[in-house]
């Protein structure tokens, strides 16, 4: 006969002290055999009362269970801990038929989080719940539920077949945009569990549940209501009032929004942690300085987007205090910040790590040397689109914040070379976005991908750069990028997007998948190669280098084939996308691109020169810049590039080919005019799209262009 | 506190064995108790729950470990990862019958020993990984208990967990 738990606690001794203790065992917490809805567990509650003869009998029986099957020995905490190894939900349930032991300390693990990423697992999972004879007391169980996998399929009717799950923890329904205020209300009602709530998306419900979170669940901690344009300041009153141990807070894109319930998370909720309000254009200043000055443990303040804001809100902070827990401020797009608000946000958040200022237009480079005084704790500086800065803002923050990891300067169109240069000797750079700063070329790239002494005079060690954003800088060649790839081991993200030279078939086999959002014009001429399409290109490149050291085959053996500088030939339709680029854009701008870019070759070959010397004393002592197979290929590319220019000054050439796809200032001038607004449009968004992809996922991949 | 002190731990079928206290230390239980013996008394310290092999078993573990980082408060997050991936030489440590597996287990449990723990619950993990319930029933020599109807029962209800 089964003697499940109550043997364990005979055989297993002073182990099974330990058992209310540990963390596992927290699952299943405050009453076990609740679950059985079976009679087996009337064993264990008869125990107490049976004569010791009756014990001692049990004990042996037992003690023989353990001789022949060893892992009886194991109390069930540490069974549970053995089956929270096992990730896949197939083991589990394999574990849940071995025997009514095995059943109960695995049934709380499998239905942690059941399966609702698919149709037939939601159907099978709601027939359980709602068995009137379930062998186990499932809905109690269930602590996480996440439907967002389904998103717009899941209807009310889906979601209230779980509504007796009350004991519910995360209930994460992201897009599930068809959910109501019907569905929301009944799951959440006499839920005194629930601890995290994201309904990103779901733009019907209103205050009905967020007043139903307000009266049913005090432990909130975390709450992402995303674009639930309809719920307002009344219902996220109460909930600050009525929550006052959130932590987490994403009111993004709620409109309705205003400094009334934002005052109120600030005076009533002392725990936040992180809270984003990306969009809430109707925050003012004071409900700004209030999160600040009140929420002590305040990490990570996002306020993208919140146009009214103004120095005001940081002026407005006590004089003397600092904000010591800040680590993360966003202040995207709002733009009526300036300098002097930068200024007082430095002094009273010294410790910032990340600080996003992108398309504060007013900054200038007096903000930039107030941003400086944050010195090694700056990890992460975002100013894109601040397009008053110039090289000597860079010039600063590269001297005083050596510790920065990321940078992105897009849009910043004062900046030359120097800036890049500067950025270059950055210790720590892992990724950085120059996406359209125009004025840079090669020299920066070359910079970029020179080997670094981390310690003076010590030994060269490969740049750690990781993302290099590059889309736009259209005077970028294959030279800087090659050198860029071959000394640039972690190198995993090179967006190339809109740059000629890199919009070749045969490298654009390389590219990874443009984004899903974005547009057919946006795919055409998305160029980002990552992971290992970064490895493949390098190889690519080193190798045709190597194969054609003087020369290109497609050239002379493929007509109509692209060719290295990245032209089309006439008789090539390569795809629609650069019909325009081929038909287009003849002006003198193509011209002059045509001349900028190859340049004098002596004068190319002593900038390479210079550059090393200028930015690495130790070089002087070892002048080959390059290593070894790179150096080579530098050579090989130099004297391709040589003869591509001779080539290309000596034949007509397609028109404008080289002018940039059609990105250039010029407007193309025998272009059907349709042609033109349908681009300018497709930056825009790309832009835009970058900006937003960036406030969503600020370690992740940012840049999609 | 010199590195190489030795301290003496008596098991429960009462046998001293003599060890050097940086790699007892990897039990927190004797850490502790170490600690709050003030550590210079060179008594013996009782571990009641372990016998003989299996403390040489784990103290073997231990010598091998002794440098690793010492566990933190926070390294519950660590535990939880579901990776069931075993380093070589603890693969090879854990290649003994189930009989001193289990002790193993439960001895880490007991003197407090979580990456041992871990070690140990992610070797009968792998034991458990792909098997049928009748395969793991034979694996460990477990009694299918179950009347055919609960059986089917569970099965049914349990019928969406694929991977």
């Amino acid at each position: 006969m089964a003697r499940p738990r109550r043997g364990h606690r005979l055989s297993v001794g002073s182990n099974s002290s330990s058992t209310s203790t540990s963390p596992e065992r927290g699952i299943i917490d405050d009453d076990n055999d609740s679950f059985m809805m079976q009679q087996n567990d009337s064993q264990s509650s008869l125990a107490p009362s049976v004569p010791d003869e009756a014990a001692d009998s049990a004990a042996r029986e037992i003690e023989e269970r353990c001789r022949v099957s060893p892992v009886c020995r194991l109390p069930a905490e540490l069974m549970i801990a053995i089956f929270s190894k096992l990730s896949s939900p197939t083991d589990l349930r394999s574990c849940m038929l071995v025997s009514r032991d095995w059943a109960r300390n695995s049934v709380g693990l499998l239905w942690h989080r059941p399966q609702t990423n698919n149709w037939p697992a939601i159907h099978n999972v709601a027939n359980a719940i709602r068995r009137k004879q379930r062998y186990f007391d499932y809905p109690g169980l269930v602590k996480r539920l996440n439907m967002s996998s389904l998103g717009n399929q899941i209807s009310d009717g889906t979601l209230l077949q779980f509504s007796d799950c009350k004991r519910v923890e995360r209930l994460t329904l992201t897009n599930c945009n068809k959910l109501s205020d019907l569905s929301l209300t009944q799951m959440i009602t006499g839920n005194r569990f629930l601890l995290a709530l994201d309904v990103t998306g779901l733009e019907s419900i209103t205050d009905k549940t967020m007043l139903a979170v307000a009266d049913n669940c005090p432990r909130l901690q975390g709450l992402n209501v995303t674009n639930c344009k309809k719920v307002s300041d009344d219902s996220l009153e109460a909930v600050a009032k009525n929550c006052r141990h959130v932590k987490r807070l994403k009111f993004n894109g709620c409109t309705q929004l205003t400094d009334k319930s934002i005052l109120t998370f600030a005076t009533t909720c002392p725990h936040i942690l992180e809270i984003d309000l990306h969009d809430c254009r109707l925050l003012e200043d004071e409900s700004v300085t209030a999160l600040l000055s009140l929420g002590r443990h305040l990490r990570e303040l996002r306020l993208a987007h919140c146009t009214r804001i103004t120095d005001a809100a940081f002026l407005n902070l006590p004089q003397d205090t600092t904000y010591e827990a800040l680590r993360i401020l966003d202040l995207t797009d709002c733009g009526e910040l300036q300098d002097a608000g930068v200024q007082k946000i430095v002094a009273a958040a010294p410790r910032l790590r990340n600080l996003v200022l992108a398309k504060c237009r007013q900054l200038t480079d007096r903000a930039v040397f107030a941003i400086t005084r944050l010195g090694k704790n700056l990890h992460y500086i975002h100013l894109g689109h601040c397009s008053r800065i110039t090289d000597a803002g860079v010039s600063a923050l590269v001297k005083l914040c050596n510790r920065i990891r990321y940078i992105d300067l897009a849009c910043c169109s004062n900046l030359t070379d120097s800036s890049v240069q500067q950025l270059a000797t950055l210790p720590k750079l892992k990724r950085i976005g120059l996406v359209k700063c125009a004025q840079i070329t090669d020299r920066s790239i070359l910079a970029l991908a020179k080997l670094k002494s981390p310690g003076h005079g010590g030994p060269l060690s490969p740049s750690c750069l990781e993302r290099v954003h590059l889309s736009y800088c259209t005077q970028l060649t294959l030279n800087g990028i090659i050198a860029l790839l071959n000394n640039c081991p972690r190198l995993t993200h090179l967006s190339l997007t809109g740059v000629q030279a890199f919009l070749r078939e045969d490298l654009i086999v390389f590219c990874r998948e443009a984004p899903q959002e974005f547009n057919d014009h946006q795919r055409e001429v998305f160029c980002v190669f990552s992971g290992s399409g970064v490895n493949r290109l390098r190889t690519y490149l080193n190798e045709e280098t190597r194969a054609h050291p003087f020369g290109h085959p497609h050239q002379q053996q493929l007509p109509g084939a692209f060719n290295v500088d990245g032209t089309v030939d006439a008789d090539m339709d390569p795809d629609p996308s650069q019909q325009d680029v081929d038909g287009g854009d003849a002006g003198p701008a193509g011209q002059t691109a045509l001349y900028d870019d190859g340049g004098n070759d002596a004068d190319d070959e002593a900038g390479l020169m210079d550059v090393g010397a200028v930015l690495d004393p130790a070089s002087a002592s070892a002048p080959a810049t390059f290593g070894g197979h790179a150096a080579a290929a530098m050579q090989f590319l130099q004297h391709l590039a040589n003869q591509q220019q001779s080539q290309s000054q000596s034949q007509p050439h397609p028109a404008g080919d080289v002018a940039g796809m059609g990105f250039h200032a010029h407007p193309p001038m025998t272009q059907p005019s349709q042609q033109q607004p349908e681009q300018q449009p497709g930056l825009q968004q790309m832009t835009d799209s970058f900006d937003a992809t960036f406030i969503d996922a600020m370690d992740e991949d940012m840049d999609h262009v | 506190m010199s590195s190489s002190q030795m301290v003496t731990l008596t098991t429960s079928d009462n046998v001293d064995i003599q060890v050097e206290r940086a790699v007892a230390e990897r039990s927190i239980l004797i850490k502790n108790l170490l600690e709050d013996l003030g550590g210079e008394s060179g008594e013996a310290i009782p571990i009641p729950n372990v016998n003989e092999s299996v403390m040489k078993k784990v103290l073997e573990w231990c010598e091998q470990h002794k440098k690793d980082p010492p566990a933190t408060a926070d390294d519950d997050s660590d535990s939880r990862k579901k990776s069931t991936d075993i380093d070589d030489w603890d693969q090879k440590f854990m290649q003994v019958d189930q009989e001193m597996l289990f002790e193993i287990i439960l001895a880490a449990n007991y003197l407090d020993i979580k990456a041992l723990l871990d070690v140990g619950c992610k070797t009968v993990a792998n034991m458990i990984k792909g098997k049928s319930p009748d395969e793991i029933r034979k694996t460990f020599n477990i009694q299918n208990d179950f009347t055919p109807e609960e059986e089917d029962q569970i099965r049914r209800e349990n019928e969406w967990a694929e991977e």
